[in-house]
């Protein structure tokens, strides 16, 4: 014991008195600085290779707090800091950032972090930062990635954005040191946010007074994270966006056949370069307050009601629940009598007697309001339940919601009552309480462009470590079958294609030469009665045969599906069938 | 108690280990200070007036445990062993987490740390039981059940997790043993079972815990986390040179460098390495080796083998944590965090220690032979 005492005390005795010189040196110029090294977070990008979100250099300005530290109180550390700040501020050329809030923050919570005083400086200050301010102690120049949004608006909702990740505080644990820089707030950076992000590495390197490094004590490396491929197309998003033509609404663009998304377009849309690294809190509000609700990520997170673009489904359901044929008749004199209450046709003046196939192609609510009581709503129900609506669709991104389907359990919770024949009338044209997602309508769309198995959406394909050759595939998630009978799908199919194609149509005038394709339109009511206003729906697939395009195009305020929605697909299409013409 | 007993016990007391152990306490309350001096604006400066409550308190219990026969508490040893285990396990359901590991009871808005207690559980125990007629020290069932007496609480305290505490407890019970008259032979056993079962305690440890060592043995390998402790106290210690920088003026320690969470509990010796010194931190060395003194002392001149056996751990106990710390601090062994006896700030172990140390006294006190 007394030797280990002794052992103890030559020990000290060596480092402080026989080594003391070099650790007093050490500590006299103190010293040892932890300088960040940012990782780098994995890019976005589109299924052809084209990057929807990047990274780029930005220089910051960063002050170390613990070689400005002043004896005494922290408060003492802080006025010293502000005078600083003012001096290199005039001598930059630049306005101060940082308040004095910011600072006693910053050493409340972050305090081993640098302290970024200017951020993302551009190249003149750089250059006098160089000349006046290079070597002084306690700041110095902090490099880090800032994401980059290349398109701008177009893909705003779909990717989201970025923000500064913000630890915890924990002063024992130091770990958070190595937390990346930003997190994703919002969209694909958001749900694939752990894929993507990147631990920052850290360097100890001594440095003296004049901010000269003498040497690295130790390293540990940044990490990487993973490049993300999404199922989006670059051109569909483009042209899909220029469709809506700056009118507010959706388009979702599906290949049927895997349930890969090739656009996702909101409008209006911001542009989120504007939240890097931070947006500024005018910005935030002038995007709150637009009565356009540019936030809004319509086609996942906005619900409508669908109008006429839900008749395919009930006329599947009929046919698929043996409750009618293709050849059943009903006759449309321009309204229907339930009890004392009138129902109206849209068009006043009749369509007279119809099959199921035109009824379609011609979109006759009194043919609905019949078939509808005649099958009874259980059917039509199923049938919706099935194709998804009422649930979300499970497409990777955060704030899908599912939009509602009504049922008799439904009305009874929200207005005691049971369901009745109006319902159902109200139902089978779209109406009523039923809303969906543009979404939604886009996987109904595919189902019927397959003619049965309804595929999930998906945003990402692949994968591959930053930078790292090719992407790693994922595989799709098989097809939900229905097991349509190819009757009863012929008559749907047809009866969409006639929309397009027949003399009759709804939306004859979106016709394009050479393209078969099949659609169907929606008007549907929103908002008080006298105000008239339509959201204009269309719902498509192309081409007719083999469809590698399931469409669901919406715009919020419109005047009929036919007239407003109806262009807007054709423009789009006439775009994609060209685009696609050499293959692929 | 009348006036000539209580002059009995004070004539008869160790004063080197009364005032060493004085000296100790006031001055890690001064150091404690120092260490929460530069930040007024933070709750660590008012660390120092609690210690001041603990060390009185702690007081309080040394002089009771001194004027009292030490058999007499020895005879309560089941009862303190068994309340002990009994906070241990409730610690491990409704403990306070701090930093990930629940170590803290609260009692009536007092943090309590029952692993404190059950150091002196665990050598009372132990030592009762190595004393007793019917003992025979070879005998390898004996031994077992001697050590599975500080077995229990390890693998509780363990659990919390805090290895470090827990090993203290084989310190304490190996001790008794050794003095005890165990032959060779089972100590190079003991020796051999437990390098064999280092492969089997490296995979049962904690993340952070294998950390720690491998930052030990690759000096630098985490030097952000736990490496940037171990060397800031280093440079903290090593500049504090011959005399030091002066009380309240180690710019290690007031500027922060030292990280603020430790430097008055686990990094309180670097502190006062910077700011007086090899002068200052080889007095503090000579100040526990009075106390060990006093200790060995009570081993010698105990007048039974009970009081013999229970010197002989307190020494042990408290030789193996200055120990630990100070070869911590200095950089010579992982990170531990084991704090410093009479000075880390803390006041489970303040009171812990003073109630061993009266325990000592009155062994001590109650001496056979002529020493």
């Amino acid at each position: 014991m007394a030797l280990a005492f002794v052992f103890l005390g030559v020990m000290l005795w060596r480092i402080q008195v026989v080594h003391g010189e070099r650790y007093r040196d050490d500590e006299l110029r103190q010293s040892v600085r932890r300088v960040r090294l940012p990782g780098m977070r994995g890019r976005l990008y589109d299924r052809h290779g084209i990057v929807l979100a990047d990274n780029r250099p930005g220089h910051h300005i960063a002050v170390y707090l613990e070689e400005l530290r002043r004896p005494g109180g922290w408060v003492r550390t802080v006025d010293h800091l502000e005078l600083q700040l003012d001096t290199w501020a005039q001598e930059l050329n630049v306005e101060r950032e940082l308040s004095r809030t910011d600072i006693e923050m910053h050493i409340r919570r972050r305090l081993p972090m640098p302290l970024i005083a200017w951020r993302d400086i551009d190249e003149r200050t750089l250059g006098r930062w160089a000349e006046r301010l290079a070597g002084i102690r306690g700041v110095d120049i902090y490099t880090e990635a800032v994401r980059v949004y290349p398109h701008n608006e177009l893909f705003a909702h779909v990717l989201g954005y970025v923000g500064r990740a913000d630890a915890e505080p924990d002063p024992e644990e130091p770990f958070h040191y190595y937390l990346p820089e930003m997190t994703g707030r919002s969209g694909l950076e958001r749900r694939y946010d752990t894929l993507m992000r990147a631990d920052a590495g850290a360097r100890l390197v001594r440095v003296d007074a004049v901010g000269y490094r003498h040497a690295d004590l130790a390293f540990r490396e940044p990490g990487a994270g993973y490049d993300v491929q999404t199922t989006l197309d670059h051109r569909v998003q483009e042209a899909a966006r220029r469709a809506l033509e700056g009118e507010p609404g959706s388009v979702v663009v599906l290949d049927p056949r895997t349930g890969d998304v090739l656009a996702l377009v909101s409008e209006p849309a911001f542009d989120p370069n504007a939240f890097i690294p931070a947006i500024t809190s005018a910005r935030w509000q002038a995007l709150l307050d637009d009565p356009r609700r540019p936030l809004i990520h319509r086609p996942v997170a906005g619900t409508y009601a669908p109008g006429s673009i839900f008749k395919p489904v009930v006329a599947i359901a009929a046919l698929e629940n043996n409750l009618a044929t293709p050849d059943a008749v009903f006759y449309c004199p321009g309204h229907f009598e339930l009890g004392r209450a009138r129902f109206h046709c849209w068009n006043r003046r009749g369509h007279g007697s119809l099959n199921m196939r035109q009824s379609l192609e011609r979109s006759c609510n009194v043919y609905y309001y019949r078939l509808a009581l005649q099958i009874g709503y259980p059917a039509i129900y199923h049938m919706a339940r099935a194709l998804g609506l009422g649930q979300r669709t499970g497409i990777d991104l955060d704030h899908e919601v599912s939009g509602l389907l009504p049922d008799d359990a439904w009305k009874r919770r929200t207005f005691n009552d049971a369901w009745r024949d109006g319902d159902t009338v109200n139902l089978s044209i779209g109406q009523g309480p039923i809303t969906v997602t543009p979404l939604q309508m886009a996987v109904v769309a595919a189902a019927l462009a397959n003619g049965g198995p309804v595929p999930r959406p998906r945003l990402v394909r692949g994968q591959r470590p930053f930078g790292d050759g090719a992407f790693a595939p994922r595989d799709p998630e098989p097809l939900r079958p229905m097991n349509w009978s190819a009757a009863a799908i012929a008559t749907v199919r047809g009866g969409m294609r006639d929309v397009i194609m027949g003399e009759r149509g709804t939306a004859r005038t979106s016709s394009l030469p050479g393209v078969v394709y099949a659609a169907k339109t929606g008007t549907a009511e929103f908002g008080p009665k006298d105000e008239g206003r339509k959201h204009a729906w269309m719902i498509a697939f192309a081409p007719y045969d083999n469809p590698r395009y399931a469409i669901a195009l919406m715009v919020d305020d419109g005047l009929s599906g036919g007239q407003t929605a109806g262009p807007k697909v054709q423009r789009l299409l006439s775009e994609l069938l060209q685009v696609q013409g050499g293959g692929s | 108690m009348n006036w000539s007993a209580i002059k009995w016990h004070i004539l008869r007391q160790d004063w080197g280990l009364t005032l060493a152990m004085l000296a100790l306490a006031v001055a890690g309350v001064s150091f404690i200070y120092s260490a929460g001096f530069q930040h007024v604006d933070l709750p660590v400066s008012a660390m120092y007036q609690r210690q001041i409550l603990w060390v009185l308190v702690g007081l309080v219990g040394y002089i009771t445990l001194a004027m009292t026969d030490y058999r007499q508490v020895a005879g309560a040893a089941w009862w303190i062993y068994g309340v002990s285990l009994g906070l241990l396990m409730l610690v491990l359901f409704v403990g306070r987490q701090v930093h990930g590991a629940s170590r803290w009871l609260s009692l009536f808005n007092i943090q309590v740390q029952p692993s404190e207690f059950a150091k002196l559980g665990v050598l009372l125990v132990v030592a009762r039981y190595w004393a007793r007629v019917d003992l025979d020290p070879d005998h390898p069932g004996h031994l077992a059940a001697a050590l599975a007496l500080a077995g229990a609480p390890f693998i509780l305290i363990a659990r919390q997790p805090d290895l470090g505490t827990a090993m203290t407890l084989w310190a304490i019970a190996l001790v008794i043993i050794f003095v005890g008259g165990v032959r060779f032979k089972w100590l190079l056993v003991l020796g051999l079972v437990g390098l064999l079962l280092m492969p089997v305690a490296w995979v049962s440890l904690g993340n952070y815990q294998r950390e720690r060592i491998r930052v030990f043995l690759d000096a630098d390998r985490d030097p952000f986390g736990a490496g940037w402790n171990k060397i800031q106290s280093q440079i903290a210690v090593g500049s504090g040179g011959l005399t030091g920088k002066g009380y309240l003026q180690g710019t290690q320690n007031v500027l922060g460098y030292l990280p603020r969470t430790v430097a008055p509990t686990d990094f309180i010796y670097s502190v006062i390495a910077e700011e007086k010194g090899f002068a200052g931190s080889a007095t503090m060395l000579v100040l526990y080796g009075i106390i060990l003194t006093a200790g060995i002392r009570g081993a010698w001149v105990a007048r039974d083998r009970l009081g013999r056996y229970i010197a002989a751990g307190i020494t042990g106990l408290i030789f193996f944590h200055v120990f630990v710390n100070v070869a911590m601090t200095i950089g010579l062994m992982p990170i531990t965090g084991l704090p410093l006896p009479l000075m880390s700030y803390g006041g489970s172990f303040m009171v812990s220690t003073m109630l061993a140390l009266g325990l000592l006294q009155s062994i001590i006190i109650r001496r056979g032979r002529r020493f």
